[in-house]
Order: C-alpha cells, then sequence, then structure tokens
C-alpha cells in the first residue's frame, strides 16, 4: 500500500469519527497553537527592544553617579570630569554628550490653559550623534550655542504640531515653565524621533534639547552635570571603557572603592532584556510544549480505542492479505494524520491568536516560518510516538482471533 | 493444487492439549467445487483456517500451488492469501462504513495493483455478483445477501487460485442461499477452484465433491456426480 493511499485510508477512518477526531486533535491545537502564540509575542517583543536599542545608539555608554550610595558635594560629577573623559578616551569614543535633564511644562499656543508635559534635556552639541537623531528642519544645537548658554530649543516634531498646531515652527518662541519660573527659548531645530515599536505607558512627554550650560543654569547648578553619554566606536568593549572611566573619576574624587559611580552600557542592558525575554519565553514554551505531550497521549489513548474496537476490521485486512507493515502504517499514519491536521489547525489558530493578542497588549508578534516548520515537525512526531504503541499492537494480531472478535 | 500430507493441528493450552486435526491427507484439483462438512468441532474450521494460510499446521506439509506454507512468516503467508485466497465468511466480515467498492478494492490495495487498474477489475467484480448498482454503498445499506455477494467479488476480484467459503449461507434466508450458490456454481464453471465449509448437507449437495470431517479426520470423501450442474 502505498503512502498517498495510506493517508486517504486514514482520512477517511477519522471522517468516520469526525467528532471524535476533533476532539482528539484538540490537545495538539491548543498546543501548538499556545506555543506559536507565546514564540511569536516573544520574538516580537525581543525585536522591538533590539531595534529600540538600535535607535539609541546600542553602543552607548552612561556614566552618572550610584543613586542607591550616599552622595556628598565632593563626589558629584561635573563638566570638568566630562571633560577629562573625553579627554582621556578619546580614541574610543565616536561622540559624546553631558546631559542635564529636568521636567516642565508648557501650555498649547491656541488654548493657555491646557498644558504639555515636556521632557527637557540639556545636551551637549554632539548629541545628535550619540543617539539615532532625524532632523526635519532647522540645525542641531551648536558649540557656540553651548558656550554662550543661548536660550535655543531642538524640539520633537510632535510637540511642534501640539503646540502651534503646525510643523513649521523655526523661530517661533518656545515658553517653559518650571517651578513658576518661565524661560522662553527660540526653536532652532525640529526632529522626528525614531519610530517606537514598544507601547508607551500613558501620555508620554514631549522632548525638548536645549545647551547643556542652559539648562545648569535653569537649575542653579554650578559645574554639576546628571549623567555623560558617550557613543563608543565600533569593537570597543564598553564595560572595559565603563570600568576604566569610574577608575579615572574615582582616582580624582579621591573616592576609590566607595561605589559612587556607575556605568552602564545598552548592550549590558539589552543583554539582560534578552536574557529575561528568553527565560519568559522558555517557561512558557515548556509549559506550552507539556499541554503538547498531553495532547500526544489523548492520541495514543484514542488510538488504543480506535484498535480495539476494529480488531475485527484488522482481522478482516490480515484474512485478505494485508501484511504487519501495512497495519502498522495505516495506524501509525491515522494517528500523524490527527496530529498533524492538528498542528496545521493549531499553527493558525496560534498565527491568528498572537495577531489578536498583539493587537490588544501593543506587543508586535513575530511569527517565523521556522517556529511553524519546528512546530508541524514536533506534531509530527508526537503522532508518531503516540500512534506507535497502538499501530504495533493492531500489527501483532493474530488474524484469526481477531476476526474472532465480538 | 493444494496437497495436504499428514496434516495435524495441536493447540497446546498449557494443560490439555486438543487434536484439532489429525493427520489429514487430502488433495484438491483446480476448478474443483468442493464442501467440508461435519459438525462443530469437527475440526473442518481449522482446516479452512489452514488451506486459507490464515494459520500453519502444527505438523504435515501442506502444498499450495507449488509452494510449501510451513516455513512461511506472518507476512509471507499473508501475502499468499491476497494472491492466492479469496476468503467468505458467515458474517460477511465487511469493513464497516466504507462502501461497496472500497471492500472489494482493498485486496487489490495490499497487492500495490494502480488505481486505474484497481477500479476496472473491482467493476467487473461487483458486475459478477451482479451488484454494479450497489458500489457506492455502505455494509449497512445492504441487505444480508448483498453483503455476501460483495464479500464474494471481493474473494475473486484478485482472481485468486481459491476461493475458500466459511458457512457462506449460515446467515441468509432459503431464497438469498440459493442466489449466492448459484453464483459460487457460476464461479466454478468459469474455472474458479471453490471450496465451501458447511454443516448444511443441502448446501454440500450442491457441491461436486463432498469431505466429511469427524473428530479432526476424514470420514468420507465422495462425488456427488448425478447432482452435477442442477438445482
Amino acid at each position: 500500500m502505498n503512502f498517498i493511499e495510506s493517508i486517504k485510508i486514514a482520512l477517511k477512518a477519522l471522517w468516520i469519527n469526525k467528532m471524535r477526531s476533533l476532539l482528539t486533535m484538540l490537545g495538539i491545537i491548543i498546543g501548538i497553537s499556545s506555543v506559536i502564540t507565546v514564540v511569536a509575542l516573544g520574538n516580537g517583543t525581543k525585536g522591538a527592544v533590539n531595534s529600540e536599542f538600535d535607535n539609541y545608539g546600542a553602543s552607548s555608554i552612561y556614566i552618572f553617579n550610584r543613586y542607591s550610595e550616599e552622595i556628598y558635594q565632593e563626589d558629584l560629577i561635573t563638566n570638568r570630569d566630562y571633560e577629562v573623559l573625553g579627554r582621556i578616551f578619546e580614541k574610543q569614543i565616536e561622540a559624546k554628550s553631558a546631559i542635564i535633564n529636568y521636567s516642565g511644562v508648557t501650555n498649547k499656543i491656541n488654548d493657555v490653559k491646557k498644558d504639555i508635559n515636556l521632557d527637557v534635556n540639556g545636551v551637549g552639541n554632539e548629541y545628535d550623534k550619540v543617539i539615532n537623531f532625524e532632523l526635519i528642519s532647522g540645525r542641531f544645537l551648536s558649540k557656540q550655542d553651548i558656550v554662550s548658554r543661548k536660550n535655543v530649543a531642538v524640539i520633537e516634531k510632535e510637540l511642534a504640531i501640539e503646540k502651534f498646531g503646525k510643523e513649521d515652527v523655526l523661530g517661533e518662541k518656545l515658553s517653559i515653565k518650571r517651578n513658576d519660573e518661565v524661560k522662553t527659548f527660540i526653536i532652532v531645530g525640529i526632529y522626528e524621533p525614531p519610530k517606537s515599536l514598544l507601547p508607551a505607558m500613558g501620555e508620554r512627554a514631549k522632548v525638548v534639547y536645549i545647551p547643556t550650560t542652559t539648562a545648569g543654569r535653569v537649575l542653579n547648578l554650578s559645574d554639576q552635570i546628571y549623567f555623560m553619554q558617550f557613543s563608543l566606536k565600533k569593537d570597543v568593549d564598553a564595560e572595559n571603557v565603563i570600568m576604566q572611566m569610574i577608575n579615572v573619576l574615582e582616582r580624582k574624587h579621591k573616592n576609590i572603592d566607595q561605589n559612587k559611580f556607575q556605568g552602564e552600557s545598552a548592550e549590558g542592558q539589552l543583554e539582560i532584556i534578552n536574557k529575561v525575554m528568553k527565560i519568559l519565553t522558555s517557561v512558557v514554551g515548556a509549559i506550552a510544549a507539556i499541554s503538547l505531550i498531553v495532547g500526544g497521549i489523548g492520541i495514543m489513548n484514542i488510538m488504543l480505542v480506535s484498535v480495539t474496537e476494529r480488531t475485527r476490521e484488522i482481522g478482516i485486512r490480515k484474512a485478505i492479505g494485508a501484511t504487519r507493515k501495512d497495519i502498522l502504517i495505516q495506524f501509525l499514519i491515522e494517528a500523524i494524520v490527527i496530529s498533524g491536521i492538528g498542528g496545521v489547525i493549531g499553527t493558525a489558530i496560534g498565527i491568528i491568536l498572537s495577531k489578536i493578542v498583539s493587537h490588544f497588549i501593543k506587543i508586535p508578534a513575530t511569527t517565523g516560518i521556522l517556529v511553524i516548520i519546528i512546530a508541524t515537525l514536533f506534531s509530527t512526531m508526537v503522532g508518531i510516538a503516540a500512534g506507535m504503541y497502538p499501530a504495533n499492537k493492531a500489527a501483532k494480531l493474530d488474524p484469526i482471533d481477531a476476526l474472532r472478535y465480538e | 493444487m493444494i496437497k495436504l500430507d499428514k496434516i495435524w493441528k495441536v493447540y497446546d493450552t498449557g494443560k490439555i492439549k486438543v487434536e484439532a486435526l489429525r493427520g489429514i491427507d487430502l488433495e484438491i484439483k483446480a476448478g474443483e467445487f468442493v464442501s467440508i462438512v461435519g459438525a462443530s468441532g469437527s475440526g473442518k474450521s481449522t482446516m479452512m483456517n489452514i488451506l486459507g494460510c490464515l494459520d500453519r499446521p502444527t505438523n504435515g506439509k501442506y502444498k499450495l500451488n507449488g509452494n510449501y506454507i510451513e516455513g512461511l512468516d506472518e507476512d509471507e503467508l499473508a501475502r499468499i492469501r491476497n494472491k492466492n485466497v479469496g476468503f467468505i465468511f458467515q458474517t460477511f466480515n465487511l469493513v464497516p462504513r466504507v462502501t461497496a467498492f472500497h471492500n472489494v478494492e482493498l485486496p487489490l490495495i495490499y497487492s500495490r495493483v494502480k488505481a486505474s487498474e484497481r477500479e476496472r477489475r473491482v467493476t467487473i467484480a461487483l458486475e459478477r455478483v451482479g451488484l454494479s448498482d450497489r458500489m457506492t454503498h455502505k455494509p449497512n445499506e445492504l441487505s444480508g445477501g448483498q453483503k455476501q455477494r460483495v464479500a464474494i467479488a471481493r474473494a475473486l476480484v484478485n482472481n485468486p487460485s481459491i476461493i475458500l467459503a466459511d458457512e457462506p449461507t449460515g446467515n441468509l434466508d432459503s431464497e438469498t442461499t440459493i442466489e449466492i450458490m448459484e453464483i459460487f456454481k457460476k464461479l466454478n464453471a468459469s474455472g474458479a477452484t471453490v471450496i465451501i465449509v458447511t454443516h448444511e448437507m443441502e448446501i454440500a449437495a450442491i457441491t461436486n465433491r463432498q469431505i466429511t470431517f469427524k473428530d479432526g479426520k476424514i470420514i468420507s470423501d465422495k462425488l456427488n456426480n448425478c447432482r452435477n450442474y442442477e438445482v
């Protein structure tokens, strides 16, 4: 009996017991669809996180005061530190920026009572090279702006639209209120932030960039900066640079081994997030795999019932010339067809389900062809494993006994 | 064609040994129309299982179509059954829930005949038993007589050397019995070797040769010449 013939016979046998076949498939359907959904959402999130980090420069490092330690005046990072580090590590650094940030509000131009929350970032003139930055009009902050503490600002497009109701707002005035103190800035550039694949939690504050020096004056800082960001040249070991930079700072501040400084690399964070995602995906994946095993046991159970029920049929088939192999293949293929069809339905449901879930929890879903192939192969293997014992039992039946079976 | 030489069949159930066949010598030539009769427990069903290669004798030699079957394994026996034996049972033994056509097709599927050739041969076989209009019916949609005709078509579709019928009319009324026996007669007239196992003397009388079993032995083997070719 050839293969296609066997599949046809198996399909016929399954069609006769439609409801039972469907219920038997259910275990596999649930197992495969949950595996597909979980993996799709896991991969999607991972992909989104990775591209998010790419936007902010995967080779970036940050140096800042360790929040958990008691920080004294003499431990605070200063502009001097920033300049010293910039000089020492000139060969490893591609671009750098000191950063001082604070939050403020501005109002809508035609609705004075409506506040817009702002995330004000005092940055250096190289900041546009530190992160993935797309200027759509005007210019970025210049060295001159920094040196002479100009009240100029580069704002994001969404803020321009929200505040002024238009995109072209170069030269317009932006007043930023902080603790009842209002400062006015001239808008010199408008940029578009990279599209985020991850959902924003609640109303996002709009981003404004102003010179570090100006921000320092607003906050009444003498020489302090909040943190420094460096983007490193290719093939520079970020963790190593962080360690050396902290060493320099500790020597300079005379607080060696007191843990007053901390450094983070985007790569390191990315690794941690990826690791967590991987663990989460494998844990949920393992749970889904257990449901597949349960599905397999369901198939084995129903195949055993089927073999007992069809003992006489097996006897007839043997009497008219079916060999052990013919019977074995017949029942094995029936099990594989159940699990295979279950796998296909499960894959389809999994893809649809991951899209639906992704729509509601705003996490991207990516179903790779590899996952589908693995899921299908796995469900087929479940079928083989579950069908082997019952099929072998059927094949070994004695034709005379089987024919007499009532 | 069939040659049995001192065939013994002993069922050993541990404590009790049952000797179902005790040294059977028998020869059946191609084209014969034979009945095997005997009371239940006489060994005739065991004989039928051995003749049909469903079972192997404990002792003795069985030669079917020039092949000795004692040394063959289970799958080789399956192939012999497929090619050389057509079975017909008292309880019809059709595969349930599939069509008459598919039932008749089965032996051809197991001997790997191509689909187009199968269709041709199944159609012919069902025509020979007068069921060409019931091909797509399932066993539960057929009467007893029709089921047995499907079984006969299935038995002859692979042109076997012998057609073995075990109480083929046991579950049929007298009218249908005559119809079925007519079919056997026609098959025999067209050259098939037909062996019918029965306990009904009326059925046995229709065949040309009547072999009687008792206690695992043949007690009579006679020709029914006078009843040839008439009912």
